[in-house]
C-alpha cells in the first residue's frame, strides 16, 4: 500500500466517531444514533492527505477484551500500532469518556483528543479547560462539532502533524511521556512489571502492558508468553498491593482511574450549576417517552403515524404512489392547473364513458343484452345497463379520449416506451417482453418508492433526534421480562432497513446462544424490501384499513418476543439474558442534510436493485412464462402450457392451505427469495393477463379469481412473504454468522415454520370468522396454535429441572 | 422478426446479462446502493466500505 500513515479513530460508542470519519474522509458510512453500529473497523483516506489512512474503530468503553468491539479495537491499537490516535470524546459526557482516554494515553502513541459536541457544551453554558486535560493526559486536546463540521479537519491534521513529529523526534522505541494516574504502591508494582517485560513489548507501550499484567489480563499474559515462574514473582508484587489496598487488582486500577478523572474534572470542567440543578429538556422528554406505562403506547402511536403517512387513503404516501403507478410510470398525467373540460366532461369522465362503450361492444358481440363493468378489487358488478343495437353502434363509433385535449399532457415512462416500440415497428412478442416483462416488473417496484421514502424519512428523523435509542431501551425492558436481552434489539432496529447488516450486527452479542437466537429473529422485523410488499397490498386491498400496514411491524415484534420465549425454553437456547448497557444520547433537532443523507442512502439501494436484480429476474420470468418445454413461443392464451406454469403448479399444493395455491402465487412467493420486492414484480407479471386496466387491477383480479375471500388470500400472501426466510443474500449471511450449516438450516426451518403458521392462521381462521366454514386446514391451524402456545408458555428449562 | 425487434431483444438481453454479471462479480447490491463484495457499501453489510 502506498499510504504510509495510519490514524486510528477511537472513542466511546455513540460519541460521533463515524460522523467525524465521514466528514474527514468523504465516506458515507452508516451513522446510527445508538451504540454498536460500527462492528468492524473501516478505513478511509483523509481529505487532502493521500498518504494518510483513517481507521474508524468500533465504539468501546475500555481496552478490556470483554466484547467483540473491544477485541477488534484493542487488537488494532496494540498489534497494528497506528501512527497516531484521534480519540473522539463526547464533551457532554466527558467524565465517563475519559476512562477510555486514560487507557489510550497509556499506549504511548501520539494522541489528539477531539472533544466533540462543543456546540452543545457551549449552549449549556459549560466550559472545559483543554490545557489542563492536555497536561494531565500528555496529549493534544481540541474542541470540535462533528455534526456541524467544525474543527474536524483541524483535529485530523493535528494528529497527522503529531505523528510526523513523533516519528522524527523520538523513533518507535523511545519511552513516551505517559500519564501516571495511580497511587504509590500501584506505581511501584507496575514499575516492577515494566522491568520484567522490557524487550518483550514495544518500549512505547510498556506501561499499558504492565498495567494489563497487573490486572491479570489473560490475553496479554498469554501473548507475551510469561511463564508460571515469572508470573509467580510478579504475583507477589500484585498481591502485596491488593493486601495494602484491600481490593482486587482490576478493581484497584478501575477505582484509581476514576479518582484521577474525578480530580482532573474538578480542575478542568466548569458546569453551569443553574442549568444542571434542574432537569434538562431531554430528561423531561424521557420522563414521558420512557415512562413505564406510556412508553409502549407512544412507540405504537409513532409506528402508526409513520404508516398512516405512508399508506392511509388520501395520505401523502398513497397520493404519491397512485401518481407514480398510474401516471408517472404508466400512461402520463396532466400538469396541475392546466386541465379543462371538453363537451362538459373532464378527462376521467370521458375515460369512464369510453370504458362503458368498450364493455357495450364486447357484450353485444358476445350475444348478451346487458353490459356491465366489474369492480376490479372485489370482482363484483359495479355498474350494469341494458344494451341494444343502437347502443352498440354508438359505442362502436366511440373514440378513446385524447388526453392532450383536456390539458397539458405529460406522457408517462410506460407510454413513452410503448410509443417508441410501436413507432420502431417492434413485434408484439418483443413489445410484451419489454413492456409487460422487464419494464412491468421494474415499474411495479419503483411505483412504491414514495411509500419507502416516507417510511425511511420518518425512521431517519426518529433515529437522528435520538428517539430510536429510547426504543431500544423500552424494548430492553419489555424483552427482559421474557428472558431476552435488549442487546438483541439493536440488530432488529438495524433490520428495519435491511436484514443483512442486522444479522451481522448480532456479532456484538458475546453469548453464543443469544447471538444465534438474535440472528434467527432479527429478520422478522419487516425490512425496506418487505416495505414494498406491505405498500402494495396496503394500496390494493387495505386502503381503508391503513393500520394493517402498521400491524405488520407489530406482528414482527410479537414474533420476536414469542419466538424468543419459545426458543429460550429449549435446550439449545436456554440461559440467562446477557446484560445490556445503553447510553441514551441527548435529544436534538436533526439536520435536514443528516435526515436526507440517511433516507437517500437507503432509498438509492432500492432504485439500484430494481435495475440490477428485478430487471433480469423479470426478463427471465417472462421467458419461462412465454415458452413451453419444447421452447415454442406461446401466445397470451397459451400461458398454461408454459414452463413457469408447470414449475409453479408442481409446488402450488404447498400454498393451497394458505389460500393462494395457484401457480402464480407459488411463482411469486418462490421468486421473492431473489429479493423480497421481487414478489410484487412477479405478481404484476403473472397477473398481466387478468384483463385489468392497470397492474394493480390485475393483481386484485388475480386474488379475486383464486379465492372467494380475496382480501384474506392477499393478507395471507403478504404475511407469508414477510415472515418466511428473508432474501437469499440474508439467508447466506445467516448461514455464515451461525457458524455451522446445521444452525443455518435450523434458522431457515424455524423462519419457514413461523411464516407458514401465521399465514395459515390468517387465512383459515379469517375464512372461519367470515362465514366460510370449518375445514380440515382450520383444524390443523388450531392444533398448530395449541402446540405453539405450549412451546411459548411451558415452564422454563431450569424450572422444569427443579420440578 | 424484423430488425428493430432483434435490436430491442439484443439490447434487453445484454442489459440483463450485464446486470447479472455485475451481481456475480461485485455481489448483490446492498441496502445503501453499494455492493457486498465491492466498494461503496455504507450500511454495514460488508466490511470493505469507505474505501
Amino acid at each position: 500500500m502506498a499510504n504510509s500513515m495510519k490514524i486510528a479513530l477511537a472513542g466511546n460508542p455513540n460519541s460521533g466517531k463515524t460522523t467525524l470519519f465521514n466528514a474527514i474522509t468523504g465516506s458515507e458510512q452508516y451513522v446510527g444514533n445508538w451504540p454498536g453500529v460500527t462492528v468492524e473497523k473501516k478505513d478511509g483516506i483523509l481529505h487532502g492527505h493521500k498518504e494518510v489512512v483513517i481507521q474508524d474503530l468500533p465504539g468501546i468503553y475500555s481496552l478490556s477484551p470483554y466484547s467483540i468491539e473491544e477485541k477488534v479495537s484493542r487488537r488494532f491499537l496494540v498489534e497494528e500500532r497506528p501512527d497516531a490516535i484521534l480519540n473522539i470524546v463526547d464533551g457532554t459526557n466527558i467524565e465517563r469518556n475519559l476512562y477510555l482516554s486514560t487507557q489510550l494515553a497509556e499506549l504511548g502513541l501520539p494522541m489528539v483528543m477531539a472533544v466533540n459536541m462543543m456546540d452543545v457544551v457551549k449552549k449549556n453554558g459549560d466550559s472545559i479547560d483543554f490545557a489542563k486535560i492536555a497536561k494531565a493526559l500528555r496529549c493534544e486536546v481540541v474542541g470540535i462539532s462533528a455534526l456541524k463540521k467544525e474543527g474536524d479537519m483541524e483535529a485530523a491534521e493535528l494528529a497527522v502533524a503529531l505523528a510526523k513529529k513523533s516519528a522524527a523526534d523520538k523513533g518507535p522505541n523511545k519511552l513516551p511521556d505517559v500519564p501516571h494516574v495511580f497511587s504509590g504502591s500501584v506505581e511501584h508494582a507496575i514499575a516492577h512489571i515494566e522491568e520484567s517485560i522490557q524487550g518483550k513489548v514495544p518500549a512505547r507501550s510498556i506501561r499499558w502492558y504492565a498495567i494489563k499484567i497487573f490486572e491479570r489480563d489473560r490475553e496479554v499474559i498469554k501473548d507475551l508468553g510469561i511463564g508460571v515462574g515469572e508470573m509467580k514473582h510478579l504475583e507477589e508484587h500484585i498481591r502485596d498491593c491488593e493486601k495494602e489496598l484491600g481490593d482486587d487488582a482490576e478493581s484497584i486500577i478501575t477505582n484509581q482511574r476514576y479518582d484521577f478523572i474525578k480530580s482532573l474534572m474538578n480542575r478542568s470542567l466548569a458546569l453551569n450549576e443553574k442549568r444542571h440543578s434542574k432537569a434538562t429538556l431531554s430528561d423531561r422528554i424521557d420522563k414521558i417517552v420512557t415512562h413505564r406505562i406510556l412508553a409502549l403506547p407512544i412507540f405504537v402511536v409513532s409506528l402508526c403515524a409513520m404508516w398512516w403517512l405512508a399508506v392511509a387513503e388520501k395520505g401523502p404516501g398513497t397520493v404519491l404512489t397512485d401518481w407514480a403507478n398510474d401516471e408517472f410510470l404508466a400512461d402520463g398525467w396532466h400538469l396541475p392547473f392546466t386541465t379543462h373540460e371538453v363537451d362538459g366532461k373532464d378527462y376521467d369522465a370521458a375515460k369512464e364513458d369510453f370504458a362503458k362503450a368498450e364493455a357495450t361492444v364486447k357484450a353485444w358481440e358476445a350475444g348478451e343484452k346487458k353490459a356491465s363493468i366489474e369492480d376490479e378489487e372485489t370482482g363484483e358488478v359495479a355498474d350494469e345497463w341494458d344494451i341494444d343495437e343502437a347502443a352498440y353502434k354508438a359505442a362502436k363509433e366511440a373514440e378513446e379520449p385524447d388526453p392532450s385535449k383536456y390539458g397539458v399532457w405529460v406522457p408517462g415512462i410506460g407510454a413513452l416506451i410503448t410509443g417508441a416500440l410501436e413507432r420502431a415497428g417492434v413485434s408484439d412478442t418483443v413489445k410484451s417482453l419489454v413492456v409487460d416483462g422487464a419494464w412491468g416488473g421494474v415499474a411495479t417496484v419503483l411505483g412504491f418508492v414514495p411509500v419507502i421514502f416516507i417510511v425511511f424519512l420518518f425512521l431517519a428523523f426518529l433515529e437522528d433526534c435520538g428517539y430510536m435509542a429510547r426504543v431500544a431501551f423500552i424494548m430492553d425492558r419489555l424483552l427482559r421480562k421474557f428472558g431476552l436481552s435488549g442487546k438483541s434489539f439493536i440488530p432488529m432496529l438495524i433490520g428495519k432497513g435491511c436484514g443483512v447488516p442486522a444479522v451481522m450486527a448480532a456479532r456484538t452479542i458475546e453469548n453464543e446462544r443469544a447471538r444465534r437466537m438474535t440472528v434467527i429473529l432479527a429478520t422478522f422485523v419487516p425490512c425496506g424490501a418487505k416495505t414494498v410488499i406491505i405498500a402494495m397490498f396496503a394500496a390494493l386491498f387495505f386502503r381503508e384499513q391503513w393500520y394493517v400496514a402498521a400491524l405488520m411491524d407489530v406482528v414482527g415484534i410479537a414474533i420476536i418476543i414469542f419466538g424468543g420465549m419459545a426458543l429460550k425454553k429449549t435446550r439449545l437456547f436456554s440461559g440467562e439474558a446477557s446484560s445490556f448497557v445503553l447510553e441514551l444520547p441527548a435529544y436534538h433537532m436533526p439536520t435536514v442534510s443528516g435526515v436526507w443523507h440517511h433516507t437517500w442512502n437507503r432509498l438509492k439501494g432500492y432504485i439500484l436493485k430494481a435495475g440490477l436484480i428485478i430487471f433480469p429476474a423479470c426478463v427471465f420470468l417472462w421467458f419461462v412464462m412465454h415458452f413451453d418445454w419444447s421452447l415454442n413461443l406461446l401466445g397470451d392464451e397459451e400461458i398454461e402450457k408454459s414452463i413457469l406454469h408447470d414449475l409453479g403448479s408442481w409446488i402450488a399444493w404447498f400454498f393451497a392451505p394458505l389460500g393462494f395455491g395457484s401457480w402464480q402465487g407459488a411463482a411469486a412467493s418462490v421468486s421473492a427469495e431473489i429479493a423480497k420486492e421481487q414478489a410484487t414484480a412477479t405478481l404484476g407479471l403473472v397477473a398481466a393477463n387478468m384483463g385489468g386496466a392497470t397492474t394493480g387491477a390485475n393483481i386484485q383480479a388475480f386474488f379475486a379469481s383464486i379465492s372467494a375471500f380475496p382480501k384474506l388470500a392477499a393478507l395471507s400472501f403478504m404475511l407469508f412473504n414477510l415472515f418466511v426466510p428473508p432474501c437469499m443474500v440474508a439467508v447466506a449471511v445467516t448461514f455464515r454468522e451461525m457458524g455451522a450449516k446445521k444452525w443455518g438450516w435450523f434458522a431457515v426451518a424455524f423462519q419457514l415454520f413461523v411464516g407458514y403458521v401465521i399465514s395459515l392462521n390468517a387465512y383459515r381462521l379469517g375464512v372461519l370468522f367470515a362465514g366460510g366454514g370449518f375445514g380440515f386446514w382450520t383444524a390443523v391451524a388450531i392444533l398448530v396454535d395449541l402446540f405453539c402456545l405450549w412451546m411459548i408458555f411451558r415452564p422454563a428449562r431450569e424450572e422444569r429441572k427443579r420440578q | 422478426m424484423n430488425v428493430a425487434s432483434i435490436v430491442v431483444l439484443v439490447a434487453v438481453l445484454t442489459f440483463a446479462a450485464l446486470a447479472v454479471r455485475r451481481c456475480l462479480k461485485k455481489g448483490m447490491p446492498c441496502e445503501c446502493g453499494g455492493s457486498r463484495k465491492g466498494t461503496g457499501c455504507s450500511c454495514g453489510c460488508c466490511c470493505n466500505g469507505g474505501k
